[in-house]
């Protein structure tokens, strides 16, 4: 029996290896031409672009990292696409399915859990497979606010008080667990995630499986609300890149190479995971106050389960881990696969596909789509970043 | 009150059993390939809908055995399709195994929907009134309990008392030194997925049979396979079948003297102990780094 399946392994590995070679094949005779190909169209325009990019890095290259020409156009211009999609999303929404404002708004808030995700465990390398706790933190204190204290709340005092809630429970979870090396750390996020699901199921003041429909949303008119989330991910993507490319990003990325390396340099690495744990709590709290303005509604199925926080490291994932922006991109690419071009099909058919698309991504390119793009970009000019 | 302790050590002694089968199989991943199989939940959920699907056509006793058979040749699957290339980093295959349990949920839902799918490896109940405890426990427990320590017998006298069994050991000790000695530490990583596959897949069957299969069934069964491991100290088996008991018992306790609601409360409470104060584990030890 075991011998079998040894030889049903040797043929398998074989056969992978002539398709590694395949591979190796089309990269030489197909990829690389059109690489090359590519980098001649695109080098003068790299080149034209090159002086505003250069006016960038002498002001601001400093904070936020330099960029050669295509990488400072394709910022830009992301950047005025989102701010202007409030006038070209409804006229592009039709062709892909319509309800294109809808996506991009929640693409938004999961943008923000995901860039949150990002700055702590991509980072620092100590995967938390329980960030939607944290979300629901804020969904919840939100929501319990709203139906024991005053319905009348200001948003304010809501949003700020919730926001507090999320790092409260962040740094309830971080202070024992973070002084642990190795996996413990993931594992009791997990199972935090899942006592915080039977925590709401099972109290009925925590609203329960229906969970509270009290809270408001912040607006029906579709293009506001896009702005309502979009903006605060935009200023929440400066903020977390500009730590990311601070003196603490450096810190950990290092934690995440090499920990023992870090001590011995005098730095207390405990320390600096809490930090990012709490410096990711912040923007998860923000977040879960947007989703509840976006979706007016506080349940364990929003907010709590695992999938929640399954799906945010999968955009972070897609767009490349420890880069703030790629898992931007990520999740704006998940949601947009998810709710517009896989619009006609079920739920788990969209999910699968979306599951083996992350798979494949972390096989074949464990960096990242955008992250991929990004340094292809860098590399136009001849100088690789 | 002395009927509450007569059900708590029955039930205690039955669900213990069937924990130890969880743990083991996650354990013994850990220990020879340093991976954590997040998608462990996953094969014992796919267990479980196995066995409801080939038990509709073939009798209960044949049916056990092949989906075993199934089970493992699925974990082997796994390991050799995917976790095998991304192994080396730790991160990658945490992440990966995870997306496939995720995405197995998601595959259950469009294949089978989400309703609980019943299904029974032995029908039947005993009465244990009579003597003063009042729990109707089923045959199935009995099964597990007794199928759980054959389990656990058989794979003691593997590693303990084969040549095979001792490389898997070894593996685990220290990769440099089993490499030294000749084993071909491929070779022990796929079969230690197959060894845990097959135990995923039993615990499945009982699991399936007590509870019924639904698409979220992985959860429980991987959050408690991490508790206990961590309890009983990575990698190491004793550890895990002591742990199991341990929390077993702790949770039918929280269940009969507390209440439904607080189940897994008082199980995370002993995770936190152990990690702030004994993070080895019981009967864990230092790994050998090379």
């Amino acid at each position: 029996m075991i011998s079998t399946i040894l030889l049903l392994g040797t043929v398998l590995a074989t056969v992978t290896g002539r398709l590694g070679d395949a591979a190796g094949t089309v990269r030489q005779q197909l990829l690389l031409p059109i690489g090359q190909a590519l980098d001649r169209l695109l080098a003068p325009i790299d080149r034209g672009l090159e002086p505003a990019a250069n006016a960038y890095n002498r002001s601001l290259g400093r904070y936020f990292g330099t960029m050669s020409g295509l990488q400072f156009a394709l910022i830009v211009g992301s950047v005025v696409a989102l701010l202007t999609a409030g006038v070209w999303a409804p006229m592009v929404g039709p062709l892909v399915g319509g309800g294109l404002l809808r996506t991009l708004a929640l693409a938004s808030i999961w943008a923000i859990f995901a860039m949150s995700w990002d700055i702590q465990s991509g980072y620092t390398g100590y995967i938390s497979f329980g960030h939607s706790v944290l979300s629901g933190a804020a969904g919840y204190t939100t929501a319990l606010l709203i139906v024991h204290v005053d319905p009348g709340l200001s948003i304010w005092v809501t949003a700020s008080v919730s926001v507090l809630a999320a790092l409260v429970v962040g740094l309830l979870v971080a202070l024992p667990t973070l002084r642990l090396e190795g996996p413990y750390f993931s594992l009791i996020t997990f199972v935090a995630v899942l006592l915080f699901y039977r925590l709401t199921t099972a109290f009925s003041s925590l609203g329960g499986i229906p969970g509270f429909g009290q809270p408001d949303v912040f607006t029906w008119d579709p293009v506001m609300r896009y702005y309502y989330m979009a903006i605060p991910m935009l200023l929440i993507a400066l903020g977390l890149t500009f730590m990311a490319r601070s003196n603490l990003g450096m810190i950990l990325v290092a934690i995440r190479e090499n920990e023992s390396a870090v001590s011995a340099a005098g730095i207390n690495p405990t320390k600096f995971k809490i930090w990012s744990f709490a410096l990711s709590s912040i923007p998860m709290g923000i977040g879960g106050v947007l989703l509840v303005g976006f979706t007016g509604n506080v349940d364990p199925d929003t907010f709590v389960i695992v999938d929640n926080s399954i799906e945010m490291i999968a955009m972070a994932v897609i767009g490349g881990m420890s880069s703030i922006l790629g898992p931007l991109g990520g999740a704006f690419l998940f949601e947009f696969l998810n709710h517009q071009l896989f619009h006609g099909y079920s739920t788990p058919v969209r999910y699968l596909f979306l599951w083996g698309l992350v798979l494949l991504v972390l096989v074949f390119a464990r960096d990242g789509l955008f992250r991929m793009i990004w340094h292809r970009l860098g590399a136009v000019g001849g100088e690789s970043e | 009150m002395l009927g509450d302790i007569g059900t708590l050590v029955l039930q205690g002694t039955m669900i213990s059993a069937v924990y130890a089968l969880i743990a083991i199989g996650f354990t013994m991943i850990f220990g020879v390939g340093g991976t954590l199989n997040l998608a462990h939940g996953a094969l014992i959920m796919g267990g479980a809908y196995v066995f409801a699907l080939l038990s509709r056509s073939v009798h209960a006793a044949v049916a056990f055995p092949v989906t075993i058979a199934v089970i493992a040749l699925l974990s082997w699957g796994l390991y050799q399709v995917l976790v095998r290339w991304v192994e080396e980093n730790v991160v990658i295959t945490f992440l990966a195994t995870v997306v496939v349990a995720i995405a197995s949920t998601e595959f259950v839902l469009y294949q089978f929907g989400g309703s609980p799918i019943g299904m029974t490896l032995i029908s039947g109940a005993v009465n244990l009134e009579p003597y003063g405890i009042n729990a109707r426990t089923r045959y199935v427990q009995f099964v597990g309990f007794v199928v759980s320590w054959l389990a656990i017998g058989l794979l003691w006298y593997y590693i303990t008392h084969t040549d095979d069994g001792r490389s898997v050991l070894a593996a685990s000790m220290s990769e440099r030194g089993a490499q030294l000695t000749g084993v071909d530490l491929h070779a022990v990583r796929s079969k230690t997925w197959l060894i845990a596959g097959a135990l995923a897949g039993t615990a499945g069957v009982i699991l399936g049979s007590t509870g019924g299969a639904t698409p979220l069934m992985w959860l429980n069964p991987l959050a408690l396979a991490f508790i206990i491991v961590v309890i009983g100290g990575i990698g190491s088996i004793k550890g895990s079948v002591i742990a199991a008991y341990v929390i077993g018992f702790l949770e039918q306790f929280t269940v009969t003297f507390v209440g439904h609601g607080f189940r897994g409360i008082l199980s995370l409470v002993v995770l936190v102990v152990f990690l702030l104060y004994m993070p080895q584990g019981l009967y864990g030890r230092e790994f050998a780094h090379d």
